[in-house]
């Protein structure tokens, strides 16, 4: 800390016309996949294009939940893996990502739901992730505001408690992999807006970008919600998602009241203190197709009408930010990772709707493998593109999912 | 302290005293103060210490852009007492400190700011691993400011209005009132709102002449009573605006006074045209120690004086960058006020008027200085001033530092509606370059300082304003352009940011203890760019948001980046403008569901309700959650169930059954007159969305019944998927207007023909078929003989109104019988006894309809009706991984498992969809998905149910139904 400040991701530099690897979008799985390409299989020739700064998207506008208490077998030893590398990352990186392993209470409030529960704890449990079933009493002892009269909309029958998972800094995450994988010798470029890739033969060949055309073989786009459309005008790859926006908003800075992250799908409501004291909050979606990140005032209210019935005492509380993001929803709530499918040497890494984040470290692992051996590693198989072709959606969500009159 | 009592523009009144208490101990202060100003006329000057180092903080300005005056108020944290007006016994504590504001033994923190640099977090307390864990929980203490009980119960009342108005006005100073004034004339509906308690804005605390011998402060008073004689004109008050959203939507909040019937109240106004005239807040002058208490800000120390009668302090110094700077020196100090000097950051372009009068009054006054540092140990005791260049310095006493480097416009109104500002070098300002539609900037914002200037951009706005509601000319506003373009245009801003220093002690935000220097070293890092310090340094993110450094932190960046001016971007700005209560937004908070016609004597019968979907609905009749005695009294008698939620649709047309083909996966044609279709609709993957029964009731018209949770759907679902074929039919949801009583059991024949007109025998109305007929020539029943929990089984469509009547009628026959009521959990364990399935319990999102066993519904012969589904249903055919519906018992006589258990080997293999320790088989049974290769009867079920540890429980795939096999007792 009483060294010299030096630039945490190199000087500026300028383009070259070649890289081994590039990688459109400057987000986390961007980062975390250049990261563990130069740190595990020493891939250093990277370039990183990132139109705005990094962080820009969702890597800075999530409320920094993570947690291994999905519902398939598929997802849970991903995230779980995810959720196990916080420390592991916090060490290599040396760069504290503030991991504060508070735990998860899903609120549940009817017998549906409690059933529902039931089955992603099981899920867990049989994968050796902690979850448990708990009643409202015993969620009230955890969460002492936790208002469990019968007296509400949505009563609380429950609760689904996830000791380890929690908050993370989100912001250091970024900044902390920038900062790794520069060390390596990736290369990020900032304010530099990938245009085009061309191909030929069916591979890639080039990137086009308003700096310059790169000459390279391996291209990924990880560009959260911007993914599909960059996909589907660069490459006229048509995927099936949606992009909606999602808003969050935090509180003014209180001394500590809540001790885990509190979620209810009922109230479409999750809150969580941050180690600055705030309450974030946020989860619903306006339920129309957008790209856009603009705040609409059904939504902050409807938060406050949440908070107030389940979590009471927070009406003392003033909103002070809100702020809007982009989800790329999947008709089945589970991303799109495939590659060397629809043209070789191209990779993509997205439809990760509100899951980005929590996800980001075991998926930047694996896609690395996945670029540094161009052989699909068993873990992402279930995730390609290709089973919406074959209609085998993967069960991430219990209920159908509807976003538009066509899912 | 001695009150000033006869300024006319006082808005206190110090004869009627308000009694209130801080930090345990009572004091008085006048009606009409803010809770911070009763506090500085009681002589407190330390009101909070600073976040991260505790460094003391007094009052700085009067618009709450800051955390410094925040307190507890009556319970509630982080109220901002500068501009909350006092009530009579309020409790005011202080906040984040230990010890008092005035002796904080955290204080000690300030000298060990060298240990923190920016980002200091993210190098330390990570190493080792295991002292991040004890770290964090002091993190944890040190951060926030107030604090709440878990119990904490929010007192008042808080209400919603949303109005609509053709002009919103944001802002009821000279330029907002103007405006509405112009397009109130034109007999528009105006709505102006005012944060403050009074209109007036800029012009009510000054007595510098307007015209003609007439004072601001008269003329605001002038154009405020012109405001209130136009009926058309609504004000509010005590309200500030807190967002703007697509379509000219404005939000905001009122703070209700004492006549008021509210706390406070959520504004949510629809507007056709806005306009924005939010002034300018001042933007901080950054030097060492720049909010050490005893600095402020001119129009705080002004209005100080002039609004609540308090001389801000003993001796002044004057660091100011315009001339309003100037105005408030030689105001105070006509009311009394000593000033050692002024020093002006500008080199020359001060008001010669001004001037002029500072030298008659023999003020000492500095072109190109400012201040450098302020010295004392809590509160300023001296500062030192500087030339611009850092040359000459010169320490002069003082207890008062008046210190301000410019203005800053209030355009968050038109940045959140998504207008985009440019840096403009002449004020200094981020502009409005590009104003959202229908939205106008006017006042003070813009850059204008001469007073008819600013009153005539309001009217210009005001007249653009009616333009957008079609009622002005556009001449006239052309001429109203021509008649600002005459007058003095916006005035030069002073372009200096930071006095001559290194930083190590100069904040940009107070809330978050950001100094000048900790900005140099997140660029140093990489962090180029005002948001990515923004988040690096938390500048910016405190309770008062971008208030403090919103304008200088782009500056400075820009500054200690050498950028070109064209290249200086604001940071972003987000609602809501003004911290804003979640009591308030939540406003009256009403629970929304649906009820169905037998609501209230559902509960009279000692129904426990349960929220399904959107409706509410009697789940179970009595305590015991496993409904014994309501199911065997439906297998052995007869009960009735409240089936109203059920979704019900008509749809008619020529073309009516071609819709019915597209949805459905079953031949459709195959409809007949008097019988009962059930089918199922799949989405494009094939998944099954919904299950119900369709009727011919004539004609090319049909009704037909939907699940529960797909009833708001369904119109759209069948409108979307022939949106491109033109067809003829109509549709309508009659979910609402019909209710639906599901008579069930081996004596509801018997129930029935007491009530009814028409044969009910088996011979007459037999199984699966549908009957309409009207009850005593009055109520029209569509009644369907159904065997969804597998017994004798009538379902009686009555129009809503009539539905009270016909269960009356009903029970009152059943009485001989001894009819029961039965609930949702009990309809749930027949049909499943019966291997009925319900959709969302036997399916998942994944589930399609062979999976589920229903693949005899669909008709593979109509291949021209192009029937959603089927692509996916033909792909999905030969296909051995997906997951088939099997029923199960326990082995050795167990337990049912609980619902969502998994099937497992060394994977999951599959889950239990609903299993009950079944009454009428005496025996646990169950439904569960599986993978296909474990679906062959006879095989073994592993299950695995959470907190189970190595212990598992054993089933087995048996053949379905369980309960009456060959259907028997539903077509008796």
């Amino acid at each position: 800390m009483f060294l010299k400040n030096k630039p945490m991701w190199g000087k500026r530099t300028k383009l070259k016309s070649s890289y081994d690897v590039v990688i459109i979008g400057g987000g986390l799985h961007s980062l975390a996949t250049a990261y563990y390409l130069a740190k595990d299989y020493g891939i250093t020739d990277i370039a990183i294009l990132e139109k705005n700064y990094i962080g820009f998207g969702g890597a800075g506008r999530n409320t920094a939940i993570v947690r291994a208490n999905q519902r398939t077998q598929y997802n849970v030893p991903l995230y779980k893996e995810a959720l196990d590398l916080w420390p592991v990352l916090t060490k290599e990186l040396d760069y504290n990502l503030m991991f504060n392993n508070c735990g998860n209470l899903n609120l549940m409030h009817s017998e549906a739901a409690m059933k529902a529960a039931r089955m992603n704890i099981c899920t867990a449990q049989f994968h050796g992730v902690e979850s448990h079933l708990i009643d409202a009493k015993e969620a009230k002892e955890l969460v002492p505001a936790l208002n469990i009269s019968e007296d509400i909309t949505f009563p609380i029958h429950g609760a689904m408690f996830h000791p380890p998972g929690g908050i993370v800094r989100h912001d250091a995450v970024v900044w902390g992999l920038a900062k790794g994988a520069a060390k390596k010798g990736v290369e990020i470029h900032q304010q530099t807006e990938a245009l085009d890739i061309t191909t030929k033969n069916g591979k890639v060949e080039s990137v086009k970008t308003n700096m310059g055309t790169i000459q390279t073989k391996q291209v990924m786009i990880s560009a959260g919600g911007y993914s599909a459309a960059l996909i589907n005008s660069m490459l006229g790859i048509r995927l099936p998602i949606s992009v909606l926006t999602i808003q969050a908003m935090v509180t003014q800075p209180l001394k500590p009241i809540l001790d885990h992250v509190v979620s209810s799908g009922a109230y479409h409501c999750y809150a969580n203190q941050t180690l600055k004291g705030e309450i974030a909050t946020g989860a619903h979606m306006d339920p129309w197709p957008n790209y856009t990140t603009l705040n609409t005032a059904y939504y902050i209210k409807h938060q406050a009408e949440a908070l107030s019935e389940f979590l009471p005492a927070l009406r003392g509380l003033k909103f002070m930010r809100i702020w809007g993001g982009l989800a790329d929803m999947t008709p089945d709530m589970a991303p799109i990772m495939d590659g060397n499918d629809q043209v070789e040497g191209f990779f993509m890494d997205c439809g990760w709707g509100y899951f980005g984040f929590k996800s980001c470290s075991a998926v930047g692992k694996y896609m690395a493998e996945f670029i540094a051996k161009n052989e699909c590693p068993d873990i992402l198989k279930p995730f390609n593109l290709k089973r919406y072709q074959d209609h085998k959606l993967m069960g991430e969500t219990a209920a159908l999912v509807n976003y538009s009159p066509d899912n | 302290m001695n009150r000033f009592n006869h300024l006319p523009t006082l808005k206190v009144d110090s004869a009627s005293k308000i009694a209130f208490v801080y930090k345990g101990k009572k004091y008085y202060g006048a009606k009409g103060d803010t809770i911070a100003t009763a506090l500085f006329a009681n002589g407190i000057r330390i009101f909070s210490r600073s976040l991260k180092y505790h460094r003391p903080r007094g009052l700085y300005s009067l618009d709450g852009e800051c955390s410094n005056t925040c307190m507890e108020v009556d319970g509630i944290p982080n109220v901002r007492c500068e501009n909350t007006l006092l009530k009579d016994g309020m409790v005011i504590k202080e906040q984040n400190v230990k010890g008092s504001a005035q002796n904080d033994m955290m204080g000690f923190i300030d000298k060990l700011d060298w240990m923190m640099p920016a980002g200091f977090y993210y190098n330390t307390m990570h190493k080792p691993a295991k002292i991040w864990p004890i770290a964090m929980k002091q993190i944890r203490k040190a951060a926030g400011l107030g604090t709440l009980s878990p119990d904490f119960d929010m007192p008042g009342r808080y209400d919603e209005i949303y109005p609509t108005a053709d002009v919103v006005i944001i802002g009821g100073g000279p330029a907002g009132m103007t405006a509405a004034i112009e397009a109130g004339k034109k007999g528009l509906r105006v709505i102006l709102m005012e944060s403050r308690p009074w209109l007036g804005g800029c012009f009510e605390y000054r007595s510098r002449e307007y015209q003609n011998r007439q004072t601001l402060n008269e003329r605001a008073h002038q154009l405020a009573n012109e405001v209130n004689a136009l009926d058309n004109i609504r004000v509010f008050t005590h309200t500030s605006a807190v967002g703007v959203y697509n379509n000219n939507l404005v939000t905001g909040f009122q703070i209700g006074q004492e006549e008021d019937p509210f706390t406070e109240r959520y504004l949510e106004i629809r507007a056709t045209s806005i306009v924005v005239a939010a002034g300018c807040i001042e933007r901080p002058l950054i030097f060492d120690h720049n909010e050490r208490p005893g600095v402020m800000q001119a129009a705080c120390a002004l209005r100080l004086a002039k609004t609540y009668g308090i001389l801000p302090g003993k001796k002044a110094v004057f660091s100011v960058g315009h001339d309003f700077g100037l105005e408030a020196a030689i105001e105070l100090h006509d009311l009394g006020l000593p000033i050692a000097c002024i020093a002006d950051i500008r080199e020359d372009g001060q008001d010669p008027f001004l001037m002029k009068r500072i030298q008659a009054k023999n003020i000492p006054f500095h072109k190109g200085w400012v201040a450098n540092t302020t010295h004392g140990q809590k509160e300023v005791k001296a500062v030192t001033l500087s030339g611009i260049d850092g040359l000459i310095t010169k320490k002069v006493n003082c207890d008062l530092l008046v210190a301000s480097a410019g203005m800053t416009p209030v355009t968050g109104h038109i940045t959140v509606n998504q207008g985009k500002l440019c840096y403009d070098s002449h004020t200094n300002f981020f502009l409005p370059k590009e104003m959202p539609e229908k939205m106008h900037a006017a006042g003070t914002l813009l850059g204008l300082t001469d007073p008819v200037s600013i009153e005539t951009s309001g009217k210009l706005a005001g007249l653009k304003a009616a333009f957008d509601c079609e009622n002005c000319s556009i001449k006239d506003i052309g001429d109203a352009k021509k008649e600002l373009e005459a007058l003095p245009g916006p005035a030069r801003g002073s372009k200096l940011v930071t006095a001559p220093v290194q930083g190590r002690k100069s904040f940009i935000c107070f809330d978050e203890d950001t100094t000048i220097k900790n900005i140099k070293q997140a660029i140093d890092k990489g962090f180029d760019v005002p948001e990515l310090i923004k988040r690096f340094t938390s500048a910016g993110t405190g309770p008062g948001q971008g208030g403090i450094p919103g304008h200088n932190l782009p500056l400075y960046v820009a500054k200690y980046q050498a950028l070109q001016d064209i290249s200086i971007k604001p940071t972003t700005v987000r609602p809501p403008l003004v911290p804003t209560g979640i009591s308030t937004y939540a406003g009256t908070n009403h629970k929304m569901f649906k009820i169905t016609p037998m609501d209230d004597m559902q509960r009279k019968d000692g129904g426990i309700f349960r929220n399904i979907g959107v409706w509410q609905r009697a789940r179970y009749f009595s305590s015991d959650l496993s409904c014994k005695k309501e199911i065997e009294n439906v297998r052995s008698n007869v009960g009735m169930l409240d089936g109203s939620t059920l979704g019900k649709f008509r749809i008619h047309g020529p073309d009516a059954l071609k819709a019915l083909q597209r949805v459905y996966v079953s031949d459709m044609s195959k409809v007949k007159e008097g019988r009962i279709k059930y089918s199922a609709m799949c989405n494009d993957d094939g998944c099954v969305i919904d299950d119900g029964v369709v009727v011919k009731q004539g004609e090319n018209d049909y009704y037909f019944t939907t699940s529960t949770g797909r009833a708001g759907q369904t119109v759209e679902w069948i409108r979307y998927h022939t949106r491109y074929d033109g067809w003829d039919f109509s549709l309508v949801n009659l979910t609402d207007s019909m209710g639906v009583i599901n008579l069930s059991g081996p004596n509801a024949r018997k129930v029935l023909e007491k009530v009814v007109d028409i044969d009910v025998s088996n011979e007459a109305f037999g199984f699966s078929e549908y009957k309409a007929f009207k009850i005593q020539d009055t109520i029209p029943v569509k009644a369907m003989r159904l065997g969804f929990v597998g017994e004798l089984s009538y379902e009686l469509h009555v129009p809503s109104s009539y539905m009270k009547a016909v269960w009356l009628m009903l029970k009152d026959a059943g009485q001989e019988f001894n009819i029961q009521n039965f609930g949702v959990e009990a309809q749930n364990v027949l049909r499943m006894e019966k291997c009925h399935i319900i959709l969302g319990q036997e399916s998942e999102q994944r589930t399609n309809l062979l999976d589920v066993g229903l693949g005899f519904l669909w008709d593979r012969s109509k291949t021209d009706t192009k029937t959603v589904g089927t692509v996916a249903l033909r792909q999905a055919e030969s296909d051995q991984s997906r997951f088939r519906l099997v029923g199960f018992e326990m082995e050795n006589n167990g337990r049912a498992p609980r619902d969502g258990s998994l099937i497992v080997d060394t994977k999951v293999r599959g889950y239990v969809c609903t299993a009950r320790d079944s009454f009428s088989m005496n025996k646990a049974v169950g439904m569960a998905l599986v993978e296909a290769p474990l679906a062959d009867i006879g095989t073994r079920l592993e299950i695995f149910e959470d907190e189970c540890g190595d212990e598992r429980i054993y089933g087995k795939v048996v053949k379905m139904p369980f309960y009456d096999p060959s259907g028997q007792r539903m077509k008796m």
